[in-house]
């Protein structure tokens, strides 16, 4: 199976089997995964072992592969929850990473990436890292060959950025200038914590996609031109606002008189990056998060302990799934939790054709969703929605 | 009186004062009322029970108004004596130095503020100074430097936004990298002259109480200078004026309780040796300013006495000045990066050893040099933000000794320790006027014994240090109550 075989679907069934009669017509389904776990460490890795053995084996995906993990180190690296470190509320956490590679590596797979383009950061991952008050040898010695790579940077490969156009034309974007390490990739895995957000209601294995846009194209303050050499500014102007285009060496909007707010575009930003750059597993961590937003806000988030880990071969499945677990319903629109002043990103990554978000059409393997359901609106205070584009996000 | 720790503060009034303010913008019936009931003895009701032991009157200016207000200061200067205030006779450059210095003699003030070197006086003197001709020998009680900044987070005008960097990061305007500048090559105590933004608005009494903080973190001294607004409610005794300065006054006790902070050394690992002289002051100066914004901290070294001081316990060095050191000099350099520190310099320097470049973009050529790294800038050094940025990742943040979380603009981080080495001291400072970004927590690399929290008029509070989750260090939950401007964390070895 090559790549883009494997990521235009078949890939799935990798992991699960899939069961074409009870498929969507143009939406794929394939199995997700549930399991209960309290901590990080051992039990983790204990859980995310099974649940990849419920999917169908990680071996058959990975061996012989280069795996790329996009994980989330959203918003500033000096922001917290209260006093608790940011992979405990809203960063993937670096002992799951560890983990997962570790799991990869016992799996055969030939080389491991963990990616990730934060905010403005210019310098290497391991640096953010670093920076962040992680020990990057939790990731670097969770196994040989394992690799960082700050995607917001061009790559050191053999050309910078590739060109990723969206199926069917996409929503937003017709393509989308990625660091060429993804064309690379053999296998993609997004790896992120279950949360609400601000401007795209949940932020899970698709909405963890937007930070793969490098801000040296997607960026405030970019040249008009070409790249910028590096990041001047978040993604606002071109992500949430759309006050702007990308530089004329990149795709520009298709439309550009649709909405220029930020519950509109990002949803559509983040389907389209779903099915450009099709992501073979998602995992997702609902161990310790926070509710309410996406990032620390005081007054509206509160750190929660749900308790729980979600992955699927199909983000829209395994988003899905994930948003049942929170309390919603995927199939909500627009003016309905948690979409309240936004798109569901779940159905336009599903009209591209990424994946079901129809439960019904989704097996579940594990713990059942109504035994594992952790009310996320239970918790943290007033949601505060601000005024679209405003926000800040990975 | 020694005016050395002395807790001064400006106390404009009279004649002169008036006749000074009197054509500038925004002046009106109530600062002239303000000047004139600050020049009666009875003003002085507010100094009663504070930290403030020094006040600096105008004396002359070259004015006509120079004899009168010489001539009428007299009962304030005596209430300001039996009150145990020293007094100090500020002299603007214009003033006849010598018939100033004989009238502040003769009516017994303590000390006087005069331009440049001070030079030979029959009492006691603050060299009164611009950044620019700084009298960096000066054996005066006091050298007072002007030309600073008024600490906060710098705002855009009109907008209301805050102006940003390059990365749209808030802009903090500090004068904590020009004191700790100063202060490595000062003989004599350093004050800070600056007075409140504005035309006649009211400042925030935390805006004075950052001013302090600011200053004092670094080691230096501001003489006090209130706003107008405040200075009129003080001598007007209305309850908010009053609350306000006792806040301020606050402020100024608690560093003048303590004093021996002043004697302690600058824990950074980064060293930057410049003449400090010219363009060189523009360009390393604001270097320092922009790591200071970033806390990297550093240490400074004067190029004039880098031969006598030791490079140990640095892991890094600057030298960004357009002419390279002298020979000694240069080996002294040389011997520290081969034995495995880091070195940035300029092109002048010239490249050696073998190509070693990090694995992200910089604006420097990097080798390995014995044991050592040589980090040599591409062009001329012309771009402070991009240095600063460029060294704070070539040093790595694997070398962080402090980092504060959910600190609202926070910056200028001070961390220090005592000659004897047994007792650290951090002083974390944030600069925001608004809300609070949340509940704070301090990460030390270094765990130490024991640590207290002091804050600003509260009682030190013994504050047990938290293993890190994931990584190395020890993590301060300061109690929400924290004041969020100022708080200090003393530690013990």
């Amino acid at each position: 199976m090559n790549r883009r075989q494997f990521v235009s679907g078949l890939g799935a069934a990798g992991f699960a089997m899939i069961q074409p009669g009870r498929m969507r017509a143009s939406a794929p389904a394939s199995r997700v995964a549930i399991a209960r776990c309290k901590s990080y460490g051992d039990e983790f890795v204990a859980a995310a072992g099974k649940m990849f053995d419920q999917l169908g084996g990680l071996g058959r995906v990975v061996r012989g592969k280069t795996v790329t993990i996009k994980i989330n180190l959203t918003g500033v690296e000096t922001a917290r929850q209260d006093y608790l470190p940011q992979s405990r509320t809203i960063w993937t956490h670096p002992r799951t990473v560890g983990g997962v590679i570790h799991l990869l590596d016992k799996a055969g797979a030939r080389r491991i990436r963990v990616v990730e383009g934060p905010w403005i950061w210019p310098a290497s991952l391991q640096e953010f890292m670093l920076k962040a008050g992680w020990d990057p040898n939790l990731v670097l010695s969770a196994a040989p060959r394992v690799e960082l790579i700050n995607t917001n940077m061009p790559y050191k490969g053999s050309k910078p950025f590739t060109r990723f156009s969206v199926p069917h034309g996409g929503h937003l974007f017709p393509a989308y200038d990625l660091s060429s390490a993804f064309a690379e990739s053999d296998v993609l895995i997004s790896m992120t914590k279950i949360k609400e957000h601000g401007t795209a209601g949940v932020t899970l294995s698709i909405k963890n996609l937007f930070g793969i846009t490098p801000t040296t194209i997607y960026g405030n303050k970019v040249p008009k031109d070409e790249p910028a050499p590096k990041p001047y500014g978040g993604r606002q102007e071109i992500g949430h606002m759309g006050s702007r285009q990308p530089p004329s060496s990149s795709p520009s909007e298709k439309n550009p008189t649709t909405p220029r707010e930020g519950g509109y575009r990002i949803p559509r930003i983040v389907a389209d990056l779903a099915a450009a750059v099709p992501v073979s597993l998602a995992i997702l961590d609902g161990i310790e998060t926070i509710a309410g937003a996406e990032l620390p806000r005081p007054g509206t988030t509160e750190a929660i302990s749900p308790g729980v880990l979600v992955a699927g071969a199909n983000v829209v499945n395994t988003d899905a799934v994930a948003m049942a677990v929170m309390g919603f319903d995927p199939m909500a629109d627009r003016g309905k939790a948690p979409f309240e002043t936004c798109d569901n990103t779940l159905r336009l990554a599903e009209e591209l054709g990424v994946g079901t978000r129809d439960l019904g059409q989704i097996e579940v393997a594990g713990e059942a969703i109504e035994d594992v359901v952790f009310k996320f609106r239970d918790h943290g205070g007033p949601r505060q929605w601000r005024p679209p584009g405003s926000r800040r996000t990975a | 009186m020694q005016l050395e720790n002395a807790v001064p503060l400006r106390w404009p009034s009279g004649p002169l004062e008036i006749a000074r303010r009197g054509k500038s913008e925004g002046f009106d019936p109530e600062i002239r009322q303000t000047l004139e009931r600050w020049h009666d003895p009875a003003a002085l009701e507010f100094l009663n029970g504070t930290a403030v032991d020094c006040i600096a009157i105008s004396w002359a200016a070259g004015l006509p108004a120079d004899a009168e207000q010489q001539r009428t200061a007299g009962p304030l200067i005596d209430a300001a004596r039996r009150r145990n205030l020293a007094v100090v006779g500020w002299v603007d450059g214009a003033g006849d130095r010598k018939a100033a210095i004989a009238a502040a003699k003769t009516a017994g003030i303590e000390a006087v503020a005069i331009g440049g070197a001070a030079g030979s006086s029959d009492l006691p003197a603050i060299a009164w100074c611009e950044r620019e001709d700084v009298p960096w020998d000066s054996t005066a009680s006091a050298v007072a430097i002007g030309g600073n900044v008024w600490p906060g987070v710098n705002m855009a005008s009109g907008g209301g936004a805050a102006s940003a960097g390059p990365t749209s990061v808030p802009w903090l305007d500090s004068n904590g990298w020009y004191i700790q500048m100063a202060r490595a090559r000062l003989k004599a105590p350093l004050w800070l002259t600056f007075d409140p933004p504005g035309k006649g608005e009211a400042v925030l009494p935390r805006s004075h109480v950052k001013a302090i903080c600011d200053s004092e973190a670094a080691g230096g001294r501001w003489v006090i200078s209130l706003d107008d607004k405040l200075r009129s409610g003080l001598a007007a005794a209305t309850p908010a004026a009053i609350e306000g300065w006792k806040q301020i006054a606050a402020a100024a006790a608690f560093f003048k309780g303590h004093a021996n902070w002043k004697s302690y050394r600058s824990l950074g690992l980064m060293g930057v040796i410049s003449d400090f002289a010219g363009d060189n002051f523009g360009l390393t100066g604001e270097i320092l300013n922009l790591m200071a914004r970033r806390d990297l901290l550093f240490q400074v070294i004067w190029k004039s006495q880098a031969m006598e001081q030791t490079f140990s316990g640095l892991q890094a060095l600057l030298y960004a000045d357009s002419t390279m050191p002298d020979p000694a000099l240069r080996r002294k350099i040389a011997d520290f990066m081969e034995q495995g520190g880091l070195l940035l310099t300029s092109p002048a320097w010239g490249k050696e050893g073998k190509p070693a470049p990090p694995d992200f973009e910089t604006q420097f050529d990097v080798s390995a040099v014995g044991k050592g790294r040589l980090a040599v800038a591409r062009k001329a050094i012309d771009d402070p933000y991009e240095v600063a940025v460029d060294t704070q990742f070539l040093l790595s943040h694997r070398n962080d000794l402090v980092k504060t979380y959910n600190g609202a603009s926070s910056g200028c981080t001070r961390y220090t320790a005592s000659a004897d080495g047994k007792t650290a001291l951090l002083q974390c400072l944030s600069y925001a006027d608004g809300g609070r970004a949340g509940l704070r927590t301090i990460w030390v690399r270094e765990k130490y014994r024991s640590a207290r929290l002091l804050t600003i008029g509260g009682q030190p509070a013994p504050i047990d240090g938290q293993p890190s989750d994931e990584y190395i260090g020890a993590e301060y939950h300061l109690p929400a109550n924290a004041p969020q401007n100022y708080v200090a964390l003393e530690f013990e070895r």
